[in-house]
Parts: structure tokens; C-alpha cells; sequence
């Protein structure tokens, strides 16, 4: 590990003043993914901006959203009881997420910029087209098990890991930022990049730029939701595939569909066509056929993945039935 | 930052949450408080890439060390403070080997670093009860053999005291979910169930 | 009198592990200390172009950086692969590459994060060249090795070919198995301190006197000066059995330094520094007549091995030994890649094992017949080879194991049960492993408070060598244990064997107990010449001992303690005890039971209910033993369904070199494991009656979960691990 300095910041506008000026900066929180990547190399950053003293902590419900602040920590929203009964699916990927001592310690903005754990990227002596620009993506003819299967290209096939983005992309949710400018709002559809021929430029994040918070429409809480993620090992483990949906019903039929799929994609995957292929429908045997389909419409599998193909018609059909039958 | 470090010239300097470690060196914070300077739009000072003096609070004492800001907690307990009852298995956060409570909180100490903790009141196996008694998720690890070679073991246990003080568990299965950030290679895994079910239902 | 040796006495080094007082080799407080970390090649075959420490050298506390440039010559190099080293090929002597994680420097710094960076700094030129990686895309390139080269057995008894065109049923299948790795969780760990001439390791090793052998020859110096310290071991599970070159380097280093030095292996390190188990591909054929006798069996072994070091370590030793087939053939075939050495894995002949015992599944349900009526139809208590008889209670294992598992209940229709979105299914298989005896010096020694030390240079690498060094002393001795305290670890102490092929209780035991029953007629002998003890004039076979007591057998109340004896006497007792249990071998065995449930929607597998029936021979501890065999069965867990070690076949690189890739059970995919203990003596095994139980607890288990999943699913999957993605077939 590279040595470096280290500040801690004590408010929003000082993080930023602080990790603005070092082209190199990185900020901290839970330390939980950071100092893997600093230790393995993968990060060489002179200074770290320690941003845990920065008030950005706590759920706040209001009228419209709810505000989940940047430095909650992961096991707080899944622990927290408004958010298990009114936005489960968000609770369910938090908790079947890392472990208990990394929940205690991560936060939501730390989570929500997780690196890849391509094993290609994470290993600082191989070629990978996001670590260094033009080195080159072995994973496309290598052990692509755990890779994409959409929204690859040829320079690239990582897959993002986060659970509760999966989450927060069937939840609508939008990310609040804090740079130099003042505090900005992307929908979390627009903050993650796919790869294409730049997958070093993961992110909307501006250089400099805080996560203080992530905002849901609270309307979203009278939805039915639900997450299931798939995995070899039972628990402590990164998905094969997860599924979250998000359901407005109107009796028997699908009114609003948000449906979001992990571990098949460089980032938190909209389903849009699934999506479409629900909405205004009862959730019949056909129905749950072709948003499973179409779910995995276009899907680019390589050697070694194709099964994730198949395991996410089946899984989505699954949760679909589970979150949308009758209760 | 306040102002304890102004004036310091030399290649060490000084880190300390002043006012919270001064007043709070015998009071433990309530979980999850942070030592938070005052909110201040002034931008706060950098330290290192040199050794900076740290006060770490581990077991109810102030420990007084320098260390440079890329040294992580559980480096600075096992290599400056040597406390080695708490275990390095893959410095990766991936065995729960490191594991301790800080605030109260089960935590890897290997996922953070020493001079982030300043203030933090740290527990260590060293800690967890007196020199001469067991606390009873020891005993219990002792009765129920819930360990064989032992390596993973004071981060099992400090995570089970851990996993107790955020709630009840409701099952067997619970614990199982709840415990499963911790790896034991010998497989001690049901004897673990057995020993935390023990000290959950107050067999012990 | 309470004898200690079969009850379920607490580990005796408990409180030292609970309490975190209980020291590594990484935990060893010693003044100066350095720090060293390793430079690994990331490349798997070719040669150092140019090796460029100068930014390494200048880094901020850096002590020295050493490659094949500047590190002096080791005085020794094996010639082909030979115990006990772990591999033939001694690092940073020349620039040749032969594998990933081959070591090119080590580099040395006043605290770890200097070191840690330095080795960042290193830069290594490589003339590249293409590796051969991967066992099934290189099968074209399997032979078959003489019988010369460790762990090939190529064997042939009775007409197999005839036996097999004779049979009424056959099936013949292939399967695989995947590179394993043990990751014990304490990483390997040697923490250097020269004295003048005189080495002092502290050592995360499974055998001291194999690492003061090994060390003592590369350096060139005679092995008394040479003292190994391992008071507590983080596991094993066979990585550690033999001595690698990042044990001899460090030495080597420390010297040049002239500081003590702290090696620590880092995880990803683990996976390339001190071996694995092979890839295999195996064949197998089974014919039966209609009852189900065995009329032949085949199974042939194809495995990977290092280019640099031919050995077979997926150990054949099952299919010649359980079954009384009379026509058999067994075969090895190895296959050369650019990986590191192969090593003894927890059970090594664990592969072999689940492959037979799936294929006999394969075999009952082809017969029609239940699995255990089939083991059962070619039962024998007899070396097969020999036709020696053998105490074996393995019908009893059958017997226990089903009674307790309720398998007569069990459907035995494939795909015939079913919970929700779960089926359901269940199965069995036989546990068996090979166990050898070795040597082992114990003393001990009562001093003058009538308190009882045991010695013995063994290791306790888990499985409570300690606790039961302790029951069978007091035993001895006629003591309680608490009046016992073991030391082991040191090389200073009575020399013992490794800590490995599940023969440390036995051997040490056994050593033990003749140097308690020495001490004990000493301590009779003083004390029935002394006038003033209540025994004086006693005859030495009239005497009796217990609870600390010596007492006249016909005259209980008769008699004094030892303390009595001692504090007279007014200087200690020691007697010795030797154990040479070389020639000593046999199997032990068992059946497991297992149930699972695989989801439809995602073909996930979960181990639901795991019993396990075994034949150690006598329990010398039911407690320390029954953790050895859960933790044996959860190692089956994680091989049957999550571990497999991934290498990219171009690049020649382990990718799953961490925890997070490579997946060891954790608590969430652990059930309630019930283990039965047949727990008769084996008086042709040992005196003590016991037998190796550290294996067998490892096999059977894999099988029994496969066997499950086919019981659930209809869906036979001869690859290992089973995970979700082999059971995605088509949809329901």
C-alpha cells in the first residue's frame, strides 16, 4: 500500500474543497472496499479524505422522497423498520448483502461506487481495459463464469456488484452529488456507464464529487417489492443473478412494472422490455414467459456464462409470480 | 481538526479528536456516534504520508502511537500495540478473522485504518472480559468445542458478541445467516451455532 | 478409577484460544523485528528478462531487496520431486519460470507497509513463454507414469476384462473433480532469528522435524543448530505437511540481513506458495452380476501435476481396498502443467473415493437395488488384496448411519419428493481412508508438587493433540488430567513425527503412555522402597494409581499421592516413552447420510441433513473428535458444491486467489451435523485401540450430497463442484 495523507473532512463543502485539489483524492467512509482497492494497487490515490465526520447520515421521509443520506450505513436502511415493510425489496438486497461486520461499516455512497469484482480488474498484474485504457479485456475469452451477459462490449464484460443499486434501480431512486458547483440530482439509470470503448469511465460522478444522499419517490412505497439473489455458497457471496421488482397493482393486473437485474450487466440492469411486457397484464404463466424473455433479450453470453441466460428467465419469473400473486 | 496539531514541525504529527478523547477516555461514545469535530466550512488539516501520533482507545485505555495514515487498525493493534489476539486470515475482509467492536459494532479491523478510529472506543478478545474470568461467549465457545485449531477464533467470538448486542436471534438459522462473515476452515460451524445459542437462551 | 481417555474432557488449550493469548508463528514478540514480503511471478512460463529493484531499494525503510542476482546459493537442491520437501524447484537461483507465483525477490522493510510497497516497486522484465494450463484441454498429453513416481499405482488383480464381460449390469461413466485449495485461515507464516550460528523459526508448519531437516540442508548447517517453534498451529489441512521455499528463504534472507525477519504469506499467495489438489479426470467401470456382487471394477486416474514435480496426489486407495471385487484394475495417468506442486489435500484420496462411491450409486440404482444392500452385497472384512482379516465395523456404520438418518423411509424413485419449490432427496455413501503410522518420543516428567509435564515435539494443528497428550498421561499415571500439562512445539522437546495422514493421536498416544506407565512404576518404585510411605515394602504389582493417588489394590485407603511421593523424594521423575508405529497402516471407515433440497427456480443445492457413521476404532475423546468430523464433513460441503479454483488457461493465472472467489462453506450452508461413533477398539491398529480418524471424516460426504442432488433431481452430475448452473436443464 502506497503511503498517503489523510484529512477528515467536516462538512460537504470541505470534503470537496479537499478532494477537489488533488487530482489523485480519494474519498473514505466505511474503508470497506477502498482500502482493497488502494492495497491491491488498484488505487494509488496521494490523499484520502476521510468524509465519516461529514454530516450525511439518517432516513428522512418525506412528502415525495424518501432521503436515504450518503454515510447511513448499510445495515441501518436494511435494519430500519419503514424500510422493511414499506420498501422490502431494498432491505432484502442490503441484507443478503457482503457480511454482517461490512454492513455495520459500509455505507450507502461507498456502495453505491463499489468497483467491479471482475477478477481480472481486481488482479493489478493482468490486462483490463478499465484499470488501464487499451491494455485489453482477458475475461472475454478467459473464466468468464461470474461475467456479463448484457450490456458488455468487446472491451469489456465486468459486472457490477452492488446489490442495493440493483435495489434503487427498481426503486427509481436518484442520486445526490455534491461538487465544487453546488449539489446535482442523476437518476441512478443515468449514473452508471456502460463499459462500450471507454470502461474506465464508470461513473456520472464528476471528479471531486460527494454522494450525499440517494432519494426514492415515496410513492413507491405503497409498491409491492421484492429481491431474491442467486448464489453458489448460502450466504456472504456476490450474486450469480439477483432480481428485484417493483410492483404497482391494480387488483390481478400489473399497473407500473420497475424491474431491475444484478450480476448479468456492467451496471444495475433495467429491464425495460420486461417491463413492458407486464405492464397492464395479469401475471399469467405466458405473461411471466415473455417478461422473462424479454428480459434477456439480446443477451451476449461467452463461454462459460451462458448459463446466467436461463437463470435469469427463470428467477424473474419467479420473484414476478412471488411479488405480484395474489395475497 | 482543532488546534492541538498547530506547530507541529516535526515528521510526526499529531491526530486527535481532542475534545471528545479528552472528556471521553472513560465514557465509551453510544454506538455508531462519531467523534465529529465541529462542523466548520474551514478546510480541515492533512497529515502524513508520515508517522502521525494516534490515541487509540482499545479496551477501555488510551493508547498513545504513531503510525503512518496508511496503516490500517488491525496492523497497528497486532504490529504497535501487540495485541495479537486478534488475526489477520486474508486482510481482505473476506474471513472475519479481524474482527472487534468498535463503538459497540462488530467491524473488520482490516477494512479500516488506525487514524480513522481515533476516539472510537475499540474491543479486542484481549478485552472482552477480565484477565481472570471468561465472558460467557468464551466459556461457552470452551464448553460447546467450537473451535479446533483456534485461528479464527477470537474474531468468531467477538463477532458473535457482536451479533448478540444488535439483536436477539430468532433461530438457529438466523444465527447462521448473521454469523456467516466469519470463516472457520476446521468447520466448527454447528458447535459456534451451539455455543451462541447457549448465551443467547442464557445457558450461560 | 475415572479413566480420562474416552470421555469428553475440554480442550485443554481452550482458555489460550478464547482469550486471544494463545501465540502464532506471526504473533511471536521479538525485539528488532523485519519485515519481508514476497515478489511472485505473474507470469507461468518463460525466464527473467531483467529484474529492476532500484525504485524497490530506495523505498523509505527498505533493508534489502534479494532475487536470484544477489541471494547465495541454498548448499542443497532435490533432485525430483522427494518428501519433505514441497517442491523440488528452489526459487530465486536462476531466472528460469515454471509457474505463476513461482517467488523472484523478497523484499525486507522496517514495518510491513514498507515492505508491502516496496515489493509493489519491483519490476520484472519476462521473456514470456505460452503455459500449459488445464487438465481436460490438455488430456492428449496424459501417460502413464511408473509406478516410481509417488502416488501412481498402476495395479491389476484378477482378469478385470473378464470381469467385466461376465457382469449382468454395467455402467461405465466419467467424471471430474476441480483444483482444491486448503486456505487454512492463519496463512503461512515464518518469522526468522539468528543467533550466531543458531536459527530459531517460528513456524506455521505441520512438522517441525521435516522443517528443521529441510531448512538445516538448504542452508548448509547442521540440524541441532537449527530450532523450529510451533506452539500453536492456525490448520493445516495438509498445506503445511511439508516444507516450502518461503520457509528456507526467509532463514536464508534473515541471515543476510542480520535482523530477524516476519514472513507472512498473503491470502492470494496461499493459492500458488504451498501446493493444491489436482484437477481429475476419471473413468470408471463397474460390472455386477444381478445380486449385485461386484464381477470387475475400473477406474482409471487422470491428473495434473507440475512440470517440475511428477507426483499424483489424487490418491488412489478406495476402489483396491473397501469392496471384495475380485477383478480389478487401477490406473494412474498424470498429465504436465506450468501450476505449482501438488500437495496432499484434506483427504487426499478424498476424489477417488466420491467417484467410486458415486458410480456404485450410479451401479444400485441401475441394479434396482437400495445403495446400501449394494455395499452391502460386496461387503468384506478382509484386506481385499490380502485377504487378511481386519477388525472393520463398517456394516455397523451402515446399520447406525441408517437408523439415525431414517433412510428406510426414503422413496427411492428419483424426483420423488418434493417441498414447495424444493425437491428433496437423499443419499449415502462409504467413507474410507488410508491411515499410517509413524514415529514419536514423549517424556514425562512429575515434579517435586507431584504435578505431571508431558512432552513431546509434536503439533497440535487443531485436532486436540494437547488435550488427548493429556488424558492419556493422566490415564497412565493414574492422575487427574488437571494435574497434567502438556508442551509440544518445540523441536527442543522429544522428537515426533508430521502432523499429517491421521496418525498423530495414535503415534503420540502411544508414546505418551509408555513414558506415563515408565514414570508411574518409577514413582512406585521410590516410593515402595521409601520407609516412610505407607507403601514401603509393597510389591510394585501391588500397587494401583488413580486420582492423583498411589494405593495398595487390595488396600485402597492405603496409600499416598504422588505429591506425597515426590515432595520426599525432592527431585523430579522423568522416564521416556517411544512409539515406532512405522510399519503400522490400515483403513478406517464409515458411511455418511445426506439430504438436500434443489431449488427449481435456480438449481441452487443446500445440505439440509448430514449424518455420519464412523469406524475409528476407540474414541479417545468424543468431544475433540466429533469437531474433527463435522469439520471432515463441511470440508465435504464445500467440495461437492462450492469450491473450485479457477486458472486462466492463457495466461496461466489463478483467478480465484482470495476468499471471495474461492468459496469454503460458511456458516449459512452448514446444517445440524449428527456423527455416530462406533467406537470399538482396533487392538490390531494400535495398543491405545484407536486408529486414524483425521481423514475419513473427509470422505463419503461429497458422494452422499451428490447422490442426493440425483435423488432429487433425476439429474446425475459427474463434475464437482455441483453448482446451480449444472442443474439448470431444461424448464419444468
Amino acid at each position: 500500500m502506497k503511503a498517503f495523507r489523510y484529512a477528515r473532512a467536516t462538512s460537504q463543502a470541505n470534503a470537496v474543497t479537499l478532494a477537489s485539489a488533488d487530482p489523485t483524492a480519494v474519498y473514505i467512509a466505511g474503508g470497506t472496499e477502498t482500502l482493497n482497492l488502494i492495497r491491491d494497487g488498484l488505487l494509488a490515490p496521494d490523499l484520502l479524505v476521510d468524509v465519516n465526520a461529514v454530516p450525511a447520515d439518517g432516513i428522512a421521509w418525506g412528502r415525495d422522497v424518501v432521503r436515504i443520506g450518503a454515510l447511513t450505513s448499510m445495515a441501518a436502511v436494511a435494519g430500519d423498520a419503514r424500510i422493511r415493510t414499506r420498501l422490502p425489496v431494498l432491505s432484502e438486497a442490503l441484507s443478503a448483502s457482503a457480511s454482517a461486520q461490512v454492513r455495520n461499516m459500509a455505507s450507502v455512497g461507498g456502495n453505491l461506487m463499489q468497483r467491479t469484482r471482475c477478477w481480472y480488474y481486481r488482479d493489478a498484474a493482468l490486462p483490463c481495459n478499465t484499470r488501464i485504457p487499451g491494455s485489453g479485456c482477458p475475461a472475454i475469452e478467459g473464466e468468464n463464469r461470474w461475467h456479463a451477459i448484457l450490456g458488455g462490449s468487446e472491451h469489456c464484460i465486468k459486472v457490477h456488484p452492488s446489490d442495493m443499486a440493483v435495489a434503487l434501480t427498481a426503486l427509481d431512486a436518484t442520486i445526490l452529488i455534491r461538487d465544487a458547483q453546488g449539489e446535482r440530482r442523476v437518476p441512478i439509470g443515468d449514473f452508471y456507464r456502460l463499459p462500450g470503448s471507454t470502461p474506465h469511465v464508470e461513473t456520472a460522478l464528476p471528479r471531486g464529487g460527494l454522494i450525499v444522499g440517494v432519494e426514492i419517490p415515496s410513492g413507491l412505497t405503497r409498491s409491492r417489492s421484492g429481491y431474491r439473489k442467486v448464489r453458489d455458497r448460502a450466504s456472504f457471496e456476490f450474486a450469480l443473478v439477483s432480481v428485484a421488482v417493483s410492483l404497482d397493482m391494480d387488483g390481478d393486473a400489473v399497473r407500473e412494472a420497475r424491474i431491475a437485474l444484478g450480476g448479468v450487466a456492467p451496471r444495475p440492469w433495467r429491464a425495460v422490455e420486461a417491463e413492458e411486457a407486464v405492464r397492464g397484464r395479469r401475471l399469467d404463466p405466458d405473461v411471466l414467459e415473455a417478461a422473462a424473455e424479454a428480459a434477456v433479450r439480446g443477451a451476449v453470453p461467452r463461454e462459460h456464462n451462458g448459463f446466467k441466460v436461463e437463470l435469469v428467465r427463470r428467477t424473474l419469473a419467479d420473484v414476478l409470480a412471488r411479488i405480484g400473486g395474489k395475497r | 481538526m482543532d488546534g492541538d496539531a498547530d506547530g507541529q514541525v516535526s515528521r510526526r504529527q499529531v491526530i486527535v479528536a481532542g475534545t471528545v478523547l479528552a472528556a471521553g477516555a472513560t465514557v465509551a461514545p453510544a454506538a455508531g456516534q462519531r467523534p465529529a469535530a465541529a462542523a466548520t466550512h474551514a478546510v480541515p488539516e492533512v497529515v502524513g504520508p508520515g508517522e502521525v501520533e494516534v490515541s487509540l482507545r482499545v479496551n477501555g485505555t488510551i493508547r498513545e502511537t504513531a503510525v503512518e495514515p496508511r496503516v490500517t487498525l488491525l496492523d497497528a493493534l497486532r504490529d504497535r500495540l501487540r495485541l495479537t489476539g486478534t488475526k489477520k486470515g486474508c486482510d481482505h475482509g473476506e474471513c472475519g478473522a479481524c474482527t472487534v467492536l468498535i463503538d459497540g459494532r462488530r467491524a473488520k479491523s482490516c477494512l479500516t485504518l488506525a487514524i480513522m478510529q481515533t476516539g472510537a472506543a475499540i474491543t479486542t478478545i484481549e478485552g472482552l472480559a477480565g484477565s481472570e474470568r471468561l465472558h460467557p461467549m468464551q466459556a461457552a465457545f470452551i464448553e460447546r468445542d467450537a473451535f479446533q485449531c483456534g485461528f479464527c477464533t477470537p474474531g468468531q467470538i467477538m463477532s458473535a458478541v457482536g451479533m448478540l448486542a444488535e439483536g436477539r436471534p430468532r433461530s438457529r438459522a438466523e444465527i447462521r445467516d448473521r454469523m456467516s462473515g466469519n470463516l472457520c476452515r476446521c468447520s466448527a460451524y454447528p458447535n459456534i451455532v451451539d455455543a451462541i445459542s447457549d448465551v443467547a437462551e442464557g445457558r450461560r | 478409577m475415572t479413566q480420562s481417555v474416552g470421555r469428553p474432557l475440554n480442550r485443554v488449550d481452550g482458555r489460550d484460544k478464547v482469550t486471544g493469548t494463545a501465540r502464532y508463528a506471526a504473533d511471536q514478540p521479538v525485539a528488532g523485528l523485519t519485515h519481508a514480503v514476497l515478489v511472485q511471478s505473474t507470469i507461468a512460463s518463460g525466464r527473467i528478462k531483467a529484474i529492476d529493484t532500484r525504485a524497490a531499494r530506495s523505498a523509505p525503510g527498505v533493508l534489502g531487496v534479494y532475487t536470484h542476482e544477489n541471494l547465495p546459493r541454498f548448499a542443497y537442491r532435490p533432485d525430483g520431486y522427494t518428501f519433505p520437501y514441497g517442491q523440488s524447484l528452489v526459487p530465486m537461483q536462476d531466472d528460469t519460470i515454471r509457474y505463476g507465483g513461482q517467488h523472484l525477490a523478497m523484499v525486507v522493510a522496517g514495518t510491513p507497509e514498507q515492505a508491502r510497497h516496496a515489493a509493489a516497486l519491483v519490476e520484472v522484465d519476462y521473456d514470456v513463454e505460452p503455459p500449459i494450463i488445464g487438465l481436460r484441454a490438455n488430456l492428449d498429453r496424459a501417460y502413464a507414469p511408473p509406478t516410481t513416481v509417488p502416488g501412481v499405482i498402476q495395479l491389476e488383480r484378477g482378469d478385470p476384462g473378464d470381469g467385466l464381460d461376465r457382469a449382468e449390469v454395467r455402467i461405465e461413466a466419467e467424471y471430474s473433480t476441480s483444483i482444491n485449495h486448503h486456505n487454512p485461515i492463519e496463512p503461512s507464516a515464518t518469522l526468522a532469528v539468528w543467533e550466531g550460528e543458531d536459527l530459531t523459526l517460528y513456524e506455521s508448519t505441520q512438522s517441525m522435524s521435516f522443517t528443521q531437516e529441510v531448512v538445516a540442508r538448504m542452508l548448509g548447517m547442521p540440524r541441532e543448530r537449527v530450532r523450529v517453534v510451533v506452539p500453536y498451529l492456525g490448520g493445516g489441512f495438509g498445506c503445511k505437511g511439508f516444507v516450502w521455499p518461503h520457509t528456507y528463504l526467509t532463514a536464508a534472507v534473515a541471515r543476510v540481513v542480520g535482523r530477524p525477519v516476519k514472513l507472512v504469506l498473503t491470502r492470494a499467495q496461499m493459492y500458488t506458495s504451498c501446493g493444491h489438489r489436482p484437477e481429475s479426470v476419471q473413468r470408471v467401470r463397474l460390472g455386477a452380476s444381478k445380486d449385485g456382487r461386484l464381477t470387475g471394477l475400473t477406474h482409471h486416474v487422470i491428473s495434473h501435476t507440475a512440470s517440475h514435480d511428477l507426483v499424483n496426489f489424487t490418491v488412489i486407495a478406495s476402489p483396491q481396498a473397501v469392496y471384495a471385487c475380485p477383478n480389478l484394475r487401477v490406473s494412474t495417468e498424470l498429465v504436465e502443467v506450468n501450476l505449482g506442486t501438488t500437495i496432499a489435500t484434506r483427504p487426499p484420496s478424498g476424489p477417488t473415493n466420491e467417484v467410486l462411491e458415486m458410480a456404485l450409486d450410479e451401479l444400485s440404482l441401475e441394479l434396482g437395488v437400495d445403495p446400501i444392500a449394494l455395499r452391502l452385497a460386496n461387503y468384506t472384512d478382509r484386506d481385499p488384496a490380502t485377504g487378511a482379516r481386519q477388525t472393520r465395523y463398517l456394516r455397523e456404520c451402515y446399520e447406525l448411519g441408517a437408523e439415525r438418518f431414517g433412510w428406510r423411509r426414503r422413496k427411492p424413485e428419483p424426483g420423488s419428493t418434493r417441498a414447495g419449490e424444493m425437491l428433496v432427496g437423499t443419499g449415502m455413501a462409504g467413507s474410507f481412508h488410508n491411515w499410517h503410522g509413524m514415529t514419536a518420543q514423549a517424556s514425562v516428567e512429575i515434579d517435586t508438587n507431584g504435578r505431571a509435564f508431558v512432552r513431546s515435539g509434536t503439533q497440535d494443528i487443531g485436532t486436540g493433540t494437547y488435550t488427548i497428550m493429556t488424558q492419556i498421561a493422566a490415564d497412565a499415571l493414574g492422575m487427574r488430567p488437571s494435574s497434567v500439562r502438556p508442551r509440544l512445539g518445540d523441536t527442543r522437546l522429544p522428537p515426533a513425527a508430521s502432523s499429517s495422514g491421521s496418525a498423530t493421536a495414535v503415534t503420540v498416544g502411544t508414546a505418551v503412555r509408555e513414558a506415563g506407565r515408565a514414570a508411574r512404576e518409577k514413582v512406585i518404585g521410590i516410593a515402595i522402597a521409601d520407609p516412610r510411605s505407607p507403601l514401603h515394602g509393597a510389591a510394585s504389582a501391588a500397587v494401583e494409581t488413580a486420582d492423583d493417588r498411589l494405593f495398595l489394590k487390595a488396600r485402597p485407603r492405603r496409600g499416598e499421592t504422588y505429591r506425597d511421593v515426590l515432595a520426599r523424594h525432592g527431585s523430579p521423575v522423568e522416564a521416556q516413552g517411544n512409539a515406532d508405529l512405522a510399519n503400522q497402516a490400515g483403513g478406517s471407515y464409515g458411511a455418511v447420510f445426506a439430504e438436500v433440497h434443489v431449488s427449481t427456480v435456480t438449481g441452487e443445492v443446500r445440505v439440509t441433513r448430514l449424518v455420519g457413521a464412523v469406524d475409528v476404532g476407540r474414541v479417545l475423546n468424543p468431544k475433540t473428535a466429533r469437531s474433527q468430523a463435522i469439520g471432515g464433513m463441511i470440508w465435504g460441503i464445500g467440495m461437492a458444491l462450492t469450491e473450485h479454483t479457477l486458472v486462466d488457461r492463457r495466461l496461466g493465472r489463478i483467478v480465484t486467489a482470495n476468499l471471495a472467489g474461492y468459496l469454503i462453506p460458511v456458516e449459512a450452508d452448514v446444517p445440524d451435523i449428527d456423527v455416530i461413533f462406533v467406537d470399538k477398539p482396533a487392538p490390531d491398529a494400535s495398543a491405545l485401540g484407536a486408529r486414524g480418524m483425521g481423514e475419513v471424516t473427509g470422505t463419503g460426504t461429497v458422494a452422499a450430497i451428490a447422490n442426493a442432488v440425483h435423488h432429487a433431481t433425476g439429474r446425475r452430475v459427474r463434475q464437482l463442484p455441483i453448482t446451480p448452473d449444472l442443474l439448470l436443464g431444461p424448464r419444468e
